[in-house]
């Protein structure tokens, strides 16, 4: 990474504007219980369904105590909202990352050893990828839910290892077919005829060649897993704890939308904000990985 | 040429047996069985009444009181059933009795048009029809506007596309369509808000909303392919002896980027029909995206296995095509692709 082109990363304004969401949002997820108003899973039955604090109409007046109203059973929604990106960023920092370990290591083993593994290993990716991924995960989840307490930190385990099983199948090809390329060029051969251990060469050689791909691969399925929590919940089959029954209690923004759903007529913001919110972090990181690539690319002619 | 296609079936054949696996082990450990999904009102609402020995005669005929291994040979390949004589499983086309549908095969539920009607008034007819007018915008919409911004990578045009691209691609889908049926259908009223599906013009916004995020998608791998090329030397050489700009594009440039734009687009328009489960649910579409997830949601077993058949079968299929067409288009391709058949 010691060639990366700073100055001209940091000339553009996509990067700035990338990196200010980013932070901004990073900072809602990690000051979330102290920019929260409410607990965000607490009931109140006194003061359901209200609208925004703005709005005095017929159907009711909004309260100053609750900025963005309360959904079916009382709760907070922007408190909601803001522990929703607590749970959107933990799922991209750590589903994504892990899903790339498998598919690093899946794809190395597959382009380094060769034969009988790498067929077996291009077969199971094969077979992972001509599963239809959104009823896959449905799948995952339904069964997680039965086995799992309904806790928050079991709901995020769900999505974890849902969306690790569905999307290492992607970095696995990719990261065995730059191995496979790098393997047949000169310097590979020479280090293995100087006498290289396997070892050296594929910490030496093959990662530091693949990383490029590894990174920007990660980058790309951020936006994939935030946007996929959000379907997942819209459907109502998310993690949250949308409706009753042995539902994981965890606050986030699929679980917005699933209430928003219903709300629609009543209260558009809940549907509204996390959509937004959703489009700006996504738009960031797509137009982030999108600048890398250019720059990186103008720098190697 | 002959061993070549055999050998290529039977991976094919290998990647649907594993899929079909992995699926028939997973709906198997959800909780529950067919029978058992329905809370008590639920129950009454759809007078089902059922009571133990009934269970367990539905139980028997389905086979699931079977172990799960003989359970799945029985739906690949065949079983005997009551009184001896041998029916034939999956591999001759059989996908079995739908458990939700009482009286319906899986086969009966997905391909057959209601009565008098052509084959594309069936279930299946439905979302084949809607993911190829989802097909026709992808490949209408997303290469050319690929094309555009990668001729002039630096101008205002591009820069607005690849914002307009990330965009697309960062919206949900089914919040892209509660906004395009707000749009169109409240403030505009070019549709009514509950679509008729006999009228093709109420197509459009399904298709439009099915087809925004592979758009999107297909617009930046053109758009990396062609830059890809545009940088290599017979590019420059094409230029430097003269060729018109437009001769230049066409023959040179895009078709050498054709073979990783194709690779792309295959699987992308198969995921589709994955991609249905969100907008059928949302338009309330008689198509098959809805009837898997019901499936799933109700535990309808062969409904579930023969949906994933269907899709690991189209996407296998699908992948074979690609390289095919690959093959065809560069030459560079087929001498290496022969070496490592399986």
């Amino acid at each position: 990474m010691a060639f990366f082109p700073w100055k001209r990363f940091l000339r553009s304004k996509t990067a700035w504007f990338s990196l200010l969401v980013m932070l901004v949002f990073g900072l809602v997820a990690v000051l979330a219980p102290w920019l929260a108003p409410h607990d965000p899973t607490k009931w109140s039955f006194s003061q359901t369904n209200l609208p925004p604090m703005w709005v005095n109409d017929a159907a009711g007046a909004g309260v100053a105590e609750f900025p963005l109203g309360t959904d079916r059973v009382g709760r907070d929604i922007l408190s909601r909202m803001i522990y929703g990106t607590r749970t959107s960023f933990i799922l991209a920092f750590t589903a994504v990352p892990l899903a790339a370990l498998i598919g690093t290591l899946l794809g190395l083993i597959a382009g380094f050893r060769g034969g009988r593994l790498d067929t077996l290993i291009v077969l199971l990716t094969d077979i992972f990828q001509s599963l239809p991924g959104i009823m896959f995960m449905v799948v995952l989840i339904l069964i997680f839910r039965s086995i799992l307490a309904p806790t928050w930190l079991a709901g995020l385990v769900t999505l974890v290892i849902g969306y690790a099983a569905v999307s290492w199948v992607s970095l696995a090809r990719l990261v065995r077919i730059n191995v496979l390329m790098i393997k047949s060029r000169l310097f590979v051969e020479a280090a293995a005829a100087l006498g290289a251990s396997r070892r050296y060469i594929i910490t030496h050689h093959l990662l530091p060649n693949v990383l490029h791909v590894i990174l920007a691969w990660i980058i790309n399925n951020i936006p994939a897993i935030i946007i996929l929590e959000a379907v997942l919940g819209y459907i109502g089959v998310g993690v949250t704890g949308a409706t009753e029954g042995g539902e994981f209690n965890v606050v986030s923004w699929g679980g917005l939308f699933f209430a928003g759903r219903s709300a629609f007529s009543r209260n558009p913001l809940i549907l509204i904000l996390p959509s937004l919110s959703l489009m700006l972090v996504c738009v960031s990181f797509i137009l982030f990985s999108d600048m890398i690539n250019e720059i990186t690319h103008q720098e190697q002619q | 040429m002959l061993q070549f296609f055999l050998a290529k079936f039977l991976r094919m054949s290998a990647v649907v047996l594993g899929a079909t696996l992995i699926m028939f082990l997973l709906m198997h450990a959800i909780p529950g069985n067919p029978w058992s999904n329905y809370s008590e009102s639920t129950r009454l609402l759809l007078r089902i009444e059922a009571d133990e020995p009934v269970l367990n005669e539905l139980t028997h005929r389905f086979g699931l009181d079977l172990p799960l291994w003989r359970q799945f040979t029985r739906y690949v390949f065949g079983d005997f059933n009551g009184n001896g004589t041998f029916f034939c499983g999956a591999i001759c086309g059989n996908l079995g009795p739908s458990t939700a549908q009482r009286g319906r095969t899986v086969i009966d539920v997905l391909f057959a048009p209601p009565l008098g009607m052509t084959f594309w008034k069936s279930e299946f007819g439905y979302s084949l029809r809607l993911v190829l007018l989802g097909s026709i915008f992808t490949i209408g919409l997303g290469v050319p506007l690929g094309i555009l911004s990668a001729i002039k990578p630096k101008s205002a045009v591009s820069r607005i596309i690849s914002v307009a691209m990330a965009g697309l691609s960062a919206i949900p889908n089914f919040v892209l369509g509660l906004l395009a049926v707000i749009v169109a259908a409240l403030w505009l009223r070019i549709i009514p808000v509950v679509p008729y599906w006999n009228n093709p013009y109420h197509w459009l916004i399904p298709a439009a909303v099915l087809a925004a995020m592979p758009t999107a998608s297909v617009a930046r791998v053109t758009r990396a392919s062609l830059m890809n090329i545009l940088t290599e030397d017979y590019v420059r050489t094409a230029r430097a002896k003269g060729l018109v700009e437009v001769r230049v594009m066409l023959v040179h440039v895009l078709r050498n980027s054709l073979a990783p734009i194709i690779t792309f687009l295959g699987p992308t328009l198969m995921e589709m029909f994955a991609g249905l489960v969100i907008i059928e649910n949302l338009y309330g579409f008689p198509g098959i995206g809805r009837e898997y997830f019901e499936a799933v949601l109700e535990l309808d077993y062969p409904m579930i296995m023969g949906l994933t058949v269907f899709f690991s079968t189209g996407m296998i299929f699908t992948n074979f095509m690609v390289e095919i067409i690959c093959a065809v288009l560069d030459p560079r391709v087929r001498s290496v692709k022969t070496k490592g058949l399986f």
